[in-house]
């Protein structure tokens, strides 16, 4: 293998690591089918395995395993907490206790309260017709029942779980409880493990500045040395200026590097999906949005709300142009973020769920070996460009958010004072995505 | 599937082709300017590849914008 030789043996290491992952991405695809698609034929449904995997769950589920007639989910059962305004805080252990509990049960993924479970259509009937007329109706006529039926849906549930062994369950919603689920959910315990890997990181480096004074830099120290300078003198001190950017760099290091190692977490075999969800992206982007008001100078608020340096009519038409701006700067980076690292993910996903589908779950050996090679060599190439994407998302966000907090602190006043020209703001402020 | 439902996820599905086509277009101006003025002056080279990763991450969110947009139709759909 002429190709081994000494320069080239890295390379060879590269690519056998990354056809890896690769390899170990479809490991999510390891799973069992619903059980209505097994019936039909042992389909696999892709488009709910991409769904499962940038939603968030209470259960980390990794892959199924065959067992003896049925499946072995190889998962993390998370616990809940759940704060009810009736009972007051709940911890449930696993998924199990809460439905054992009496107090709540699961519908549709979301936690609910009961009053009670219904075991008889007649007492089914009597508790309908109470409630019917507690609520205002009158006394059930046939002409009525759509009403009662409405009404019925509203306030029981039933719950089936496909189960032979558990027959469907009717319940009874408690309707004046809101239950607020506060639990560790799938998406949060991997943020806290990514909070884990940058704590690890940082205080060892940490440790090799207060170890080695004024030597130069090794190991773990020589990698990230060179971020933190680049995040420095690239990013904060540009756009924030010499004498007010340490104020904020702590916060552009933690957005850049906790963005980062949560992308690059995302393209490991563990499922896991954090900036792949909205929630966590508008978050961060709420941060930022915070971080820029609480900065922001006195006449960034007069550009605002009344804009020097233009008519009076056009500075009532800037006003909420202006007011607009201001929050489309966080929804743009919500959207940035949260579209890239999901619709990377769920690239990756489909191309590899191709072969299922065209394989029809295992039935079409030649459906899936046709795709193969396409699927194959498409989703290393993406697979490796999220590599990028993974670093330079991280970057985006904190430049913007750099570029933001610059301009909101930013002092016009002493520059000039009445004759300002609109063409000066347009080159200056035009980040308005 | 209703028609009506059908009718939009057809629509997420053009509109997605459209997305990709105004990315590829904005993405392959910036490429070929940037490679052209790389071309021009060598000298300059690590400034204007930093500086076209960066812009060609502001058009990909433009782009990516419109593809939650074909997302979140298809969803509501279902």
């Amino acid at each position: 293998m002429k190709y081994l030789k000494a320069g080239n043996i890295r390379l060879f290491w590269v690519t056998t690591f990354v056809y890896l992952f690769l390899i170990f991405n479809s490991l999510q695809f390891l799973q069992a089918s619903d059980s209505h698609a097994a019936a039909q034929g042992g389909e696999i449904d892709v488009a709910g395995i991409m769904i499962h995997h940038v939603t968030d769950t209470h259960d980390w589920h990794f892959f199924d395993l065959p067992g003896e007639g049925h499946y072995e989910a190889i998962s993390i059962d998370l616990p809940w907490l759940i704060y009810d305004n009736r009972t007051g805080i709940s911890f449930y252990p696993t998924t199990e206790d809460l439905l054992h509990s009496g107090k709540y049960i699961l519908e549709h993924g979301k936690v609910a309260a009961i009053s009670f479970e219904v075991t008889s259509i007649n007492q089914l009937a009597h508790h309908v017709e109470e409630d019917f007329k507690n609520a205002g109706g009158k006394n059930i006529e046939l002409d009525s029942l759509y009403w009662v039926n409405l009404f019925a849906r509203e306030h029981y549930v039933l719950v089936q779980d496909h189960n032979p062994n558990f027959p469907p369950r009717l319940y009874k919603l408690d309707m004046e409880s809101t239950v607020l689920d506060l639990s560790l959910t799938k998406t949060s315990l991997q943020m806290v493990l990514v909070g884990f890997a940058m704590i690890l990181v940082f205080i060892s480096v940490a440790g090799y500045y207060t170890r080695r004074k004024g030597q130069g830099p090794k190991g773990l120290q020589s990698f990230v040395e060179p971020v933190i300078v680049f995040i420095r003198d690239q990013i904060a001190i540009p756009h924030l200026g010499e004498k007010k950017y340490a104020r904020f760099l702590p916060y552009l290091l933690t957005l850049f590097f906790f963005i980062w190692f949560s992308n690059l977490f995302g393209l490991t075999p563990l499922n896991s999906n954090i900036a792949g969800n909205i929630s966590v992206t508008l978050a961060l982007a709420i941060l930022t949005f915070i971080i820029t008001l609480f900065s922001a100078s006195r006449s960034f608020w007069g550009h605002v709300f009344w804009f020097p340096g233009v008519p009076l009519p056009v500075k009532f038409l800037m006003m909420p142009v202006e007011i607009v701006g201001m929050f489309t700067k966080p929804f743009a980076l919500t959207v940035r973020l949260f579209a890239n690292i999901a619709a990377g993910h769920l690239m990756l996903l489909a191309l590899i769920g191709l072969i299922f589908i065209l394989g029809k779950g295992g039935q079409s050996v030649v459906g899936g070996l046709s795709i193969s090679p396409l699927t194959l060599a498409f989703g290393l190439f993406i697979y490796c460009l999220e590599f990028l994407v993974a670093v330079v998302q991280a970057y985006v966000f904190t430049l913007l958010t750099a570029v933001f907090i610059g301009q909101a602190m930013a002092d016009h006043s002493h520059d000039h004072a009445e004759d300002h020209s609109s063409t000066d703001h347009a080159l200056a402020g035009g980040s308005h995505h | 599937m209703l028609l009506e439902a059908a009718i939009g996820v057809m629509g997420a599905g053009i509109g997605a082709g459209l997305v990709a086509i105004g990315a590829g277009l904005g993405i392959g101006n910036l490429a070929g300017k940037a490679l052209e003025s790389m071309a021009r002056q060598p000298e300059a080279s690590g400034n204007i590849q930093g500086a076209m990763v960066l812009t060609a991450a502001f058009i990909e969110g433009v782009a990516l914008f419109g593809e939650v947009v074909c997302l979140l139709a298809v969803l509501a759909g279902k």
